[in-house]
């Protein structure tokens, strides 16, 4: 890391390029890994090379890259959301009943879930809880209440709903274009606005942000509230592809979306986030499934497969980043 | 850095100018529990002016300057800005407001931010919408070029990537990222910088003085506060005792600080008598055995050997941490690099990688040595206690072993790393540019402690940015671009013969 004596002050776009590699890297195994298993499951299954291959295969990723988007807005302020997916479970579950029957009425569910994540900001901030006590108390609040209003996997989303569900462009895979609206989404948030740099400034050095002014409580309540948003978002994408609700339907998003944001480059310490990394990890997370079920392999191990991969693209994380830095 | 005075004379304001006070406290007291900090402080810094301030550690200097930038309240006395009246509530927003930037000493970046986006936090110009990255990224390159010309920082990397002098470049920088200066206080801004950005800096300080901004230099480098002070004000023990024009000498202001800057005789005492061996006569004597060595690309090789005080001298962030480095984690695979088994560690960064700050000063102490004061896996309470007793008595620690560690200044805290990488019997104790900011008369009693120690056969490699403190030293590596390119010992190891080849072009050559 030694400077050199004579640099143009302005980066210029080779040094910008560089630099953006460089704090990009961490993803990199995630692509790799990506690219690899789609080319074992292309070999496998050569009919996945068209659209509507591409759009079964890329479906399921579609509900999980918004959450991660949500999940890497969450721990790039340094928390962890244990509830988000319980509440995607329960946000399917409103768009199958409430959404359906009086939508004035799911509409201000939706906004009171809002509401609550602010609260939980406010809370964790003001009270110094930390987040993963928080948010794993909440997570109950939403299974119960799921439960409540349909305590079986049922109901029926309304037709809105189901039509963007149907949306099947012959052109283009339609989960691709969602998933590359959710990544611009979580960029801009994350990475352009101004919000987005308080957010891992909160993250990476709380007294800093402080001392220079800032609301640390406004900052996260924000935070809370923007990836709430994407939580529905991703209920909502679930409930338009399944058509009905189930509390239970996404219970195990809530590791995938850390997982993914971990994969993807992020840490547990807050202060990063890496939009395009998060999405790359979604979807590997979500074509690890796929090529299970692809190549045979019995259902009871894929859980553990599925494992297995994720730690060794993170062994692997940990070895190219002790390079780059060396 | 240099003993020579730079040749920016000093201008002072013009004397048809009747210099107002920018900023003037009166009386103002300020208490933490039973810590006095302040005692009743009267200070103004005028318009146009740079207010050299100087004191020991636990001075007052850092509450003064909390105080005067509205961070805190004083428990009695005012402070006044300018025109403002006197009972306008003076809070840090008002502060902001009003043009008053401050520099940290404990460098305040958040490492994760690239440097622009740290630029664009603490910038409170309106900048909406669309665009704003562009315009901060142009702000923070418009000062960098304008203070440090030939910076080389690229502003999109990430603050925590930087060198450390870099990334003090980028806190002075942001901080200047304003329209409506008129008051800087800066708290050790040369700490981690190298000669010409520091001669860069105070060259700039220079032309915001001529437009009307007040300075407030707070720095332990007696010779660059002579140099570039119009006044200087001498704090001790919560006090203002004297202010002085700038023609005063170091020897001067030490003796109003009620320092010396000698080897502290007492506390080498001390130190031999409670380690109960004799002193070695002469610990440059190399006939203890080699104890560290590590390959360098230049012509000369790095050895340690026992009993022995190296320096790692050269201009800042020119390869001493990467050594250092490289001598406490050499890698599993290394060949290289030959250390002992036990070796200790202190950093230069105290705030993030040196103290616990949950502990007491008794646990953060003995935290390496339990090994020492532990019997089968248990750690024996007693032999801990009777550990840190021990050397805090010997450092005189105030505050005691009990004493939560963040109760302690900075001086204090810097004895209790160092006291901790002693105590954990080391053969090896490598030294991190350990006396950032840090007092002259805890320095002293540093330097005697290190002299004792190597006396019982460690063998201590040290890296410091102030040459002045080479002169401790055994033997000394020059280092320069990643390289040592000297090997200075005994009498030859002058200041400005370290400068001297600091700037050397030609490759080193073994002396």
């Amino acid at each position: 890391m030694t400077s050199s004596t004579i640099t143009p002050t302005l980066p210029d776009a080779r040094t910008r390029l560089k630099v953006t590699a460089v704090h990009g890297s961490p993803a990199l195994l995630s692509l790799i890994a990506m690219v690899v298993i789609f080319a074992v499951a292309v070999a496998n299954q050569p009919g996945i090379l068209s659209v509507p291959g591409l759009t079964l295969m890329l479906m399921s990723a579609v509900p999980l890259v918004l959450a991660t988007q949500a999940q890497m807005l969450i721990m790039s302020v340094g928390d962890i959301d244990l509830g988000i997916g319980y509440l995607v479970g329960f946000v399917t579950v409103i768009a199958a009943t409430v959404l359906q029957s009086s939508p004035l009425l799911g509409i201000l569910i939706l906004g009171v879930i809002v509401i609550a994540y602010a609260a939980l900001g406010a809370i964790i901030q003001k009270r110094n809880v930390p987040s993963i006590i928080v948010t794993l108390g909440m997570s109950f609040v939403w299974l119960g209440l799921g439960l409540q209003f349909l305590p079986t996997p049922g109901g029926e989303a309304p037709a809105w709903l189901a039509a963007i569900g149907r949306w099947r462009p012959d052109w283009v895979p339609a989960p691709l274009v969602f998933i590359l609206v959710a990544t611009l989404l979580g960029w801009l948030i994350a990475r352009r606005s101004r919000l987005g740099t308080r957010m891992r400034a909160l993250g990476s050095s709380p007294a800093t942000l402080e001392k220079l002014g800032w609301s640390l409580t406004r900052t996260r309540v924000l935070t809370y509230v923007i990836a709430a948003a994407l939580i529905i978002a991703a209920g909502l994408m679930l409930a338009s592809q399944t058509r009905s609700g189930d509390i239970n339907s996404a219970s195990n998003f809530t590791l995938m979306t850390i997982a993914a944001v971990i994969l993807g480059g992020g840490n547990f310490s807050g202060g990063r986030a890496l939009p395009l990394g998060a999405t790359l990890g979604a979807v590997t997370l979500g074509l690890i499934t796929v090529l299970l079920s692809l190549i045979n392999l019995s259902s009871s191990l894929q859980s553990a497969a599925q494992g297995l991969i994720v730690l060794a693209v993170l062994a692997g994380r940990v070895i190219t980043e002790r390079a780059i830095r060396s | 850095m240099s003993t020579s005075a730079p040749n920016t004379a000093v201008s002072y304001p013009s004397p048809n100018v009747v210099a107002q006070p920018t900023i003037r406290a009166t009386a103002v007291s300020k208490s933490y529990g039973n810590t006095h900090a302040l005692n009743g402080v009267d200070l103004e810094v005028l318009s146009g002016e740079i207010l050299g301030l100087v004191g020991h550690n636990g001075a007052g200097k850092s509450t003064l300057m909390r105080l005067l930038a509205g961070r805190e309240r004083p428990d009695a006395g005012t402070v006044r800005f300018r025109d403002l009246p006197v009972d306008h509530s003076w809070t840090g927003p008002a502060a902001e407001a009003a043009g008053v930037r401050m520099v940290y000493q404990e460098l305040a970046l958040c490492s994760d931010l690239t440097v622009t986006e740290n630029a664009w936090l603490s910038d409170r110009r309106k900048s909406s919408g669309v665009g704003w990255r562009r315009r901060a990224e142009r702000r923070i390159i418009d000062v960098l070029d304008t203070v440090f010309p030939g910076h080389g920082i690229a502003v999109i990397e990430r603050a925590g990537d930087l060198p450390m002098a870099q990334r003090q470049m980028v806190e002075i920088a942001r901080a200047l990222c304003t329209e409506n200066l008129r008051l800087l206080i800066l708290d050790e801004p040369t700490e981690s910088l190298g000669v010409d950005a520091a001669d860069q800096l105070y060259a700039h300080l220079g032309t915001l003085t001529e437009r009307g901004v007040s300075v407030l230099l707070i720095s332990h480098r007696m010779h660059e506060v002579i140099a570039h002070s119009h006044r200087i004000a001498v704090m001790k023990d919560g006090r203002v005792v004297s202010v002085t024009q700038a023609e005063v000498t170091e020897d001067e202001l030490l003796v109003a600080m009620g320092g010396e800057v000698r080897p502290d005789a007492a506390t080498l005492d001390r130190v031999v008598s409670a380690e109960s061996a004799g002193p070695s006569a002469d610990t440059a004597d190399r006939s203890g055995t080699r104890v560290a060595a590590v390959a360098n690309s230049g012509a000369t090789q790095f050895e340690a050997y026992s009993g022995e005080i190296i320096g790692l001298a050269g201009l800042a962030g020119q390869g001493q941490e990467e050594l250092l480095q490289k001598l406490w984690a050499p890698g599993t695979f290394s060949r290289a690099t030959q250390v002992p088994r036990h070796r200790a560690y202190v950093p230069g960064d105290r705030q993030t990688s040196g103290i616990l700050p949950l502990w007491s000063v008794a646990e953060n102490l003995t935290i390496a040595a339990s090994r020492a004061i532990s019997r089968f896996g248990f750690v024996n309470t007693r032999l801990k206690r009777e550990l840190a007793d021990h050397w805090v008595s010997t450092l005189k620690v105030r505050g005691g072993a009990k004493a939560p560690i963040t109760a302690l200044s900075g001086g204090n805290q810097q004895k209790v790393l160092i006291a901790r990488a002693f105590a954990a019997n080391a053969e090896l104790v490598l030294l991190d540019d350990p006396f950032r900011g840090v007092d002259v008369a805890t320095k002293n009693e540093l330097y005697a402690l290190m002299k004792a120690e190597a006396a019982l056969g460690r063998s201590i490699v040290w890296y410091s940015t102030e040459n002045k403190e080479m002169a401790h030293c055994d033997r000394v590596y020059v280092f320069r671009a990643g390289r040592i390119v000297s090997e200075l010992r005994g009498s030859t190891i002058t200041e400005e013969r370290i400068i001297a080849d600091s700037f050397d072009d030609r490759t080193g050559e073994v002396r």
